[in-house]
């Protein structure tokens, strides 16, 4: 029998090379003849180019050329162009130089003479809802592809609440409406009010975005960090108006990327433009600080919200206001985190309002569980804190509004492929333990007291009806192509063990193949959403039962008796007619050709998928199909976390004591890596709530925290040594194989309960803010708050 | 001239192997020179091509400027001595743990096995818009950018502050002040001794400078007097996070007791001022007591007093109110 | 040699922030030069025989009050507050470090407090106009005897000679542009007077007004070094004392004031021999002498 691969431990393909350090990501490739290129950044959150000299720049020995931003594709509107001479945040490329050797293109940056008119420019969205307030663009705050740019304000009415401390009543571009909260709230038995403050963070990935480009004829070699590797190749061609079959994407490895590295990156056209322009091979190495600036971040919430429970804890009614603070060129969260507000608390009655607004702040982008992340970890306390009002136990309150399997929400319904939140809480109330830890709540030590708290946080984990793509060759190894990115998470290899498992393979027997398009992928996901567990499990298993069907076909065919009498175990097919290698299987079915060896391709694969498998065709057996398991209802994982914290009343320090993770993501594939993305998301909410900070001066509208060390994500001493996880189990019933993704649904959890946890150790007073560090606690405790209840980007 | 980050400008590499080599090269390339320890402050200027110096003087090869000697009172630090070294060091720890926990709670073991005391104690502040080459007061520029109204100045100074806000970053900064320790200077013109609490200097004397130390001065030895050996320490730093993190605020005392009574005391307060601060008024009053509830209390009112917050780091009053309390409470 | 210090903002502007240290330097070179070549061009010099007026015109008495109490006290308190800004301002710069801009403020603070009572009492019980009278065929007169020794001496003046009333108006010109400047800055700086606002300006603005107020500073060296050097003359002294006693004797007076410009009468003088003037008997009490243009 071979091995169990679902459900087992074992070391992805790619781990020893990370370990040795013979990993190469996109700067560790070189090219002959391969020149550097630097970028002149904005000094200036918003501004235009007036006069540009680089002449002395260019007549220095070494230099090459430059590229402008009339060189590279761009748009209307609020959209992002590699280069640009109407810069909207400090720090966004101007132009490009490019030398034999860095210094030299750095040196050159510096001697172009540029110069910049300054425009007004917004740090803080609120002062651009303002009536009268200052817009991220010259014209106007808002943009519609049919309508254009136009000047949204809130009126002073809105504003004299707001700046009352009251939630103002004001008109939103989002807007939707559920049940009748009005009179909902009429009926509870408790109505809480907050204004909380969620930071904007950067992503800040391990390795930087760097790349290297160079062209051969009409072919572009692009060496690039992204998360997803397939979709990539289509983004990079999109941007560049090339036919994507002309290039060879090769991506290995990514330090990270938490989506900021989606599908392509905006820096990655610098060198692809270049290096046609000089007709050299052009690195880009985007260094840490240029990372802060080009690197994405999460947008920031400032949030107006209305709570209402019924006496026995049940939440009846919500009304919440998010303003977002977009950046330059938008972003979505806001409406994500009012769709999971509905979900995570079932209120039947909702109002969620929002509005996105831009502001000339580097550029935002979907961060691990955006807009989840977020607003589970602005309620969750508040939740706790109703649970303190009205005498219900705080795991109670979460476990009763926590939603069940019928649960509708969204203001269209949505539903779900399966939940099993509850199951989740009450398996971490067992680990932790939460009755016991329940019990020393708020008990002192000298100066510090002990808090718990529960965050119960989904987010999105999964997609449906992409392709898998596998061939068996002579050697009769399975070979799996992988169009997904491999960004540390493992998947590139987990996604194909279903797969492999399905075909009796051993796993030494299994070759992942990814890291170059060349190589050919079928159409896969892009790597975010946390789609890929089940978008490729999926996928994979579809063309494993394809490549299954055509083993017994073929053995069939050369053994004799029924196909379906066949069966596959440890690379050998056997059956009535006897048993054969999968290699032998793979040299008939070349000889077969047809569908067998790939030269005939299912109808319904996708267009992108084609030009791949015409690669293979004719090397082994070829398993190809699209995902057509169908489904309904949108998949969502769950984590729910439980931390126990001590805080320092006389410092502010927070200690982090335990924390435990229970996952509900479906059946467990891998369960040492699922254990990392449990902890690893966690620990990224953690540092969302405690640590991690992005600053602006609001004066010249320029951020400072640009370093890690200043940025602060958390480090290894702010954990607890002995974190815990835990996963329910229950395989989705809608999947062949029941995978639900995991990567973003912890990072919420992590921080809801830390968040909670604090709360209670400051007696059930949520400072409503993150992240919530000591200065911001002891403040708090010393009766002198720190910031304005709205303030933004301080810290 | 636009901005580059992240890339070292060329310089000229002077490797001396003795003290007297390196003193003549700093004079001979006075105000152009730059001393070179672990680099770890250095290289961050460089890197960020703020600070341009056209010679480096690296005392990396000066083997008489490292380790730790037993002297006949007390013992001698050498100025290239690693912050690992110190923390692991048998005689600092027994005798003046105080140092020794000052120096492990530098960053992070990587940066204490670079770093060294002669640096820690010499590094720049950390005020952001001066690292980020603003050309404010410090980098002789005529404004201060953290003390404007709106300012992001939640880790800036409460008090001692004179045009500039920013804050002497040194971990081990106050436990050399706790321990009473002596700060050897050399310069082509000779030696001159230095109380640790006189060695650090605020913007009111020179706005550009955070020691006595001027461009042609090497920091060579720093002797610890054995009269504080064995004394009650107390050194706590609170930061941000666990590890890889500057102070907010941070406190290093010596307390000298007979028959339960603190017979004499030295407490010295970081990261509340320009310059690491000693509490004179607060060793005076915590003497003859016995370090209980009350004088902690008082102590720690008493360090506060005339502190001056800014928009954002009002917490700091509190913070180095407790941290005195905490410090004086240890005793009893 | 660098005339001003230019800096790039936060936004990579360049922008003006202040004179250059040079610029120091060459005027206290210069101050230095303008003593030494002072002292040796007087040498060349023969000595000026004023001639003591024949007769002796009535009423005047032998202690005539040149400064009152009040001037005197203003015009010290003055100096001190002066000499106090270009110590706290200078020195520091010249390496002798110490907390010069609490005092530097302070002093300021004193000296415009100095200059608003003088502007008052000048204009209230001073002849304003003795000051502030141009006297351009005198200044012409005194500037080509000063050029050659030949030429005729120039006119015996009123109260306050050419050369007095010019060195007052360029003070009085650089001093309020150091002031007003100043005054300003304070903004930047922290006193217990407001809250500190480096943005109350642009920063272009404030890089004029630091140029300003270190052009005035640096010509404050060169003027206020001569000033302190005439007043040490020998030849000077009488009436650098007259700033101590408050007043000049009859000799001087006869010798070098036309005492038509100048009315003295007896009003008010106790005796002639009397030990301290009263109040008095000065050109403050009587219409001002006629304006010459
Ligand atoms: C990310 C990070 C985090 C840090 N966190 C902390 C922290 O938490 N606590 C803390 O205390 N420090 C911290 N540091 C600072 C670090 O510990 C010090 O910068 C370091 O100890 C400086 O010493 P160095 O040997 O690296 O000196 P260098 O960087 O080489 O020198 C520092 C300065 O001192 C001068 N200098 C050095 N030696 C002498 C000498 N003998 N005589 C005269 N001048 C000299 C140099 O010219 C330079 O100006 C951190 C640094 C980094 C990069
Ligand atoms: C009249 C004689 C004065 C002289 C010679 C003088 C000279 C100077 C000089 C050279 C500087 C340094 C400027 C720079 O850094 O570029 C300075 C700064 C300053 N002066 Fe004066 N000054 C005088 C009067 C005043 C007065 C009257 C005031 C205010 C009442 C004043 C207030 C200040 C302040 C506040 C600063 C510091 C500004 C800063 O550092 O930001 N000064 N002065
Ligand atoms: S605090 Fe000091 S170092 Fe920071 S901006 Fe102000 S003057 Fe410069």
């Amino acid at each position: 029998m071979a091995e169990r691969l679902v459900g087992a431990d074992i070391a992805p393909p790619d781990l020893h090379a990370k370990i040795t350090g013979r990993a190469r990501y996109a700067e560790d490739f070189r090219a002959p003849g391969m020149v550097f290129a630097k970028l002149l950044l904005s000094p200036m959150p918003h501004a235009r180019v007036r006069r540009v000299d680089a002449s002395r720049a260019l007549a220095m020995e070494g230099v090459i050329d430059i590229l402008r931003a009339d060189e590279v594709p761009s748009r209307d509107g609020p959209r992002e162009a590699c280069l640009t001479d109407t810069p909207r945040y400090e720090g966004e490329p101007i132009l490009a130089v490019a030398a034999v050797d860095e210094e030299t293109a750095a040196a050159a940056i510096e001697a172009i003479e540029i110069d910049f008119e300054p425009l007004p420019f917004v740090i803080d969205p609120l002062e651009s809802l303002r009536p009268g307030g200052p817009n991220a663009y010259v014209d106007g705050n808002q943009f519609s592809g049919q309508d254009g740019w136009s000047d949204f304000k809130w009126t002073d009415t809105d504003f004299a609440k707001v700046d009352a401390g009251e939630m103002p009543d004001p008109s939103c571009p989002v807007e939707w409406t559920k049940g009748d909260p009005e009179s909902a709230f009429a009926e509870s038995a408790l109505v809480l009010e907050e204004t909380i403050v969620h930071q904007s963070l950067t992503h800040h990935p391990m390795e930087p975005r760097s790349n290297m480009a160079y062209w051969e004829g009409e072919t572009l070699h692009a060496f690039v960090s992204t998360q997803s590797s397939q979709q990539t190749k289509f983004a990079l061609a999109g941007a560049l108006q090339i036919d994507p079959e002309n290039i060879n994407l090769v991506s290995e490895y990514c330090g990270g990327g938490f989506g900021s590295k989606i599908a392509g990156t905006t820096v990655m056209q610098i060198p692809a433009l270049f290096s046609r322009k000089i007709n050299r091979p052009v690195m880009l190495r985007i260094t840490r600080y240029e990372e802060n600036y080009v690197g994405r971040a999460r947008p920031g919430f400032q949030t107006w919200l209305k709570m209402g429970f019924l006496q026995d804890g049940k939440c009846n009614a919500i009304d919440l206001i998010i303003v977002q603070e977009s950046g330059p060129y938008g972003a979505g969260d806001f409406n994500t985190a009012g769709m999971i507000a509905d979900l995570t608390y079932t209120p039947q009655n909702m109002r969620f309002r929002g509005v996105s607004m831009y502001t000339n702040t580097p550029p935002k982008a979907a961060q691990r569980g955006p807009g989840g992340a977020q607003i589970i970890s602005m309620m969750e306390p508040i939740l706790e804190k109703a649970g303190r009002e009205l005498g219900v136990d705080r795991f109670e309150i979460h476990r009763m509004n926590a939603p069940r399997g019928d649960v509708q929400f969204g203001p269209r319904n949505a539903t779900l492929t399966s939940v099993h939140a509850v199951e989740a809480l009450d398996q971490g109330r067992e680990m932790f333990d939460w009755d016991a830890k329940l019990a020393i709540s708020g008990k002192r030590n000298g100066s510090k007291v002990t808090g718990v708290g529960i965050g119960l946080s989904p987010y999105t984990a999964g997609s449906r009806g992409r392709d898998g793509m596998m061939i068996i060759r002579p050697d009769g190894k399975l070979y799996v192509h992988q169009g997904i990115g491999n960004l540390g998470t493992h998947s590139i290899a987990d996604t194909a063990r279903p797969a492999a498992e399905l075909l009796g393979y051993n796993w030494e027997d299994v070759e992942i193949v990814w890291g170059n398009s060349a190589r050919a992928y079928p159409r896969s996901t892009v790597q975010a959403g946390s789609q890929t567990t089940t978008a490729h499990t999926r996928a994979n298993h579809a063309a494993a039962t394809d490549a299954l069907r055509k083993i017994r076909e073929v053995a069939a065919a050369a053994l004799g008796g029924s196909a379906s009498s066949y069966s596959v175990d440890s690379g050998r097919v056997s059956g009535p007619g006897g048993t054969m290698t999968l290699g032998r299987i793979a040299e008939r079915a070349i000889a077969m050709g047809g569908e067998y060896s790939g030269e005939v391709l299912p109808d319904d694969v996708h267009a992108q998928t084609v030009p791949a498998a015409q690669i293979l065709a004719g090397e082994g057996l070829m398993g190809i199909a699209r995902d057509n398991y169908g489904g309904e209802g949108n998949i969502y994982s769950w984590v729910a976390g439980f931390a126990m914290v001590e805080l320092d009343e006389e410092t502010g320090v927070v200690e982090l004591k335990e924390y435990v993770g229970v996952t509900d993501c479906g059946t467990v594939i891998h369960p040492r890596s699922l254990g990392a993305q449990v902890f690893g998301g966690s620990i990224q909410g953690m540092g969302m709530a405690m640590t991690q900070r992005w600053v602006f001066d609001p004066q010249w509208g320029v951020p400072f925290a640009n370093r890690f060390y200043t940025a602060r994500p958390p480090g290894f001493l702010d954990i607890p040594a002995d974190l815990k996880w835990g996963a329910v189990g229950i395989p989705d019933p809608q999947d062949p194989v029941g995978a639900k993704g995991i990567g973003e649904p912890p990072v919420g959890a992590g921080a809801a309960a830390l968040t909670s946890a604090i709360a209670d150790a400051m007696g059930g007073r949520c400072v409503c803010r993150t992240p919530l560090t000591p200065d911001v606690l002891l403040a708090e405790i010393e009766g002198r708050p720190m910031y304005g209840r709205l303030e933004q980007h301080v810290g | 001239m636009a901005k580059i980050r992240d890339m070292i400008p060329a310089f000229e590499l002077f490797q001396p192997t003795t003290v007297g080599d390196a003193l003549e090269l700093l004079d001979e390339h006075r105000g152009q020179a730059w001393v070179l320890a672990g680099g770890l402050d250095s290289f961050d200027w460089f890197k960020d091509r703020v600070k341009r110096p056209s010679a480096v003087v690296d005392l990396g090869g000066i083997s008489e400027l490292t380790g730790i000697r037993e002297l006949e009172d007390g013992i001698e630090i050498g100025a290239m001595t690693s912050l690992t070294e110190i923390e692991r060091d048998e005689r600092v720890r027994s005798g003046f743990s105080v140092l020794a926990d000052a120096a492990r709670h530098v960053a992070t073991p990587q940066i204490r096995n670079q770093g060294t005391l002669g640096g820690n104690v010499s590094q720049d502040t950390r005020c952001w818009y001066y690292r980020s080459g603003w050309p404010c007061y410090r980098a002789g520029g005529n404004t201060c950018y953290a003390a404007a109204p709106q300012a992001m100045n939640r880790e800036h100074c409460i008090m001692g502050r004179s045009r500039c806000v920013a804050v002497n970053p040194s971990d081990t900064a106050p436990a050399l002040i706790a321990v009473d320790a002596k700060m050897v200077v050399e310069s082509n013109g000779g030696s001159t001794v230095h109380d640790a609490e006189d060695f650090f200097i605020g913007p009111a004397i020179d706005i550009t400078r955070m020691t006595v130390m001027k461009s042609q001065d090497l920091l060579t030895r720093i002797h610890i007097p054995a009269k504080w050996a064995d004394a009650d320490f107390y050194y706590e730093k609170i930061r941000d996070r666990g590890s890889w993190d500057f102070q907010l605020v941070s406190v290093a005392a010596a307390f000298r007791k007979s028959e339960g009574k603190i017979e004499e005391a030295r407490i010295s307060v970081n990261g509340v001022a320009p310059f690491p601060v000693r509490l004179d008024a607060v060793e005076r009053l915590v003497q003859g007591t016995s370090g209980d509830e009350s004088t902690a209390s008082a102590a720690g009112e008493l360090a506060i007093q005339g502190a001056r917050p800014l928009r954002h780091n009002d917490y700091k009053v509190a913070m180095m109110r407790n941290l005195v309390r905490r410090a004086v409470r240890s005793v009893s | 040699m660098d005339i001003w210090r230019r800096a790039a903002n936060p936004w990579g502007q360049d922008v003006l922030i202040g004179v250059s240290w040079d610029l120091m330097w060459s005027a206290v070179i210069a101050a230095v030069a303008f003593v030494i070549g002072h002292a040796l061009w007087v040498r060349t010099r023969k000595e000026e025989a004023h001639e003591p007026p024949a007769d002796v015109p009535a009423g005047i008495p032998e202690k005539i009050e040149r400064h009152s109490f009040a001037s005197r006290a203003f015009h010290w308190v003055m100096s001190i507050a002066m000499l106090v800004l270009l110590v706290t301002a200078f020195v520091p710069v010249m390496g002798w470090q110490f907390n010069w801009v609490d005092l530097h403020w302070q002093a300021g603070v004193l000296l415009i407090l100095t200059v608003v009572y003088h502007v008052i009492h000048a204009i209230g019980w001073q002849d304003f106009w003795s000051m502030f009278q141009l006297g351009v065929s005198e200044g012409i007169a005194t500037l080509k005897h000063i050029l050659s020794p030949e030429a005729p001496a120039p006119p015996k003046a009123g109260k306050y000679p050419f050369d007095h009333r010019m060195y007052h108006h360029v003070i009085v010109v650089v001093s309020l542009a150091a002031i007003i400047t100043g005054v300003l800055m304070m903004v930047r700086i922290d006193t217990p007077l407001w809250t500190r606002n480096p943005y109350l300006f642009s920063d272009t603005t404030w890089g004029v007004m630091y140029v300003v107020h270190g052009l005035s500073g640096v010509s404050l060296i060169l003027l206020i070094a001569s000033h302190i050097y005439f007043a040490l003359r020998p030849e000077k002294r009488w009436i650098t004392w007259s700033m101590v006693r408050g007043w000049i004797d009859r000799e001087h007076y006869l010798e070098h004031f036309d005492p038509a410009k100048w009315v003295v009468t007896d009003v008010g003088m106790k005796s002639a021999d009397g030990a301290a003037p009263g109040t008095g008997a000065v050109a403050e009490q009587i219409p001002s002498a006629k304006r010459e243009d």
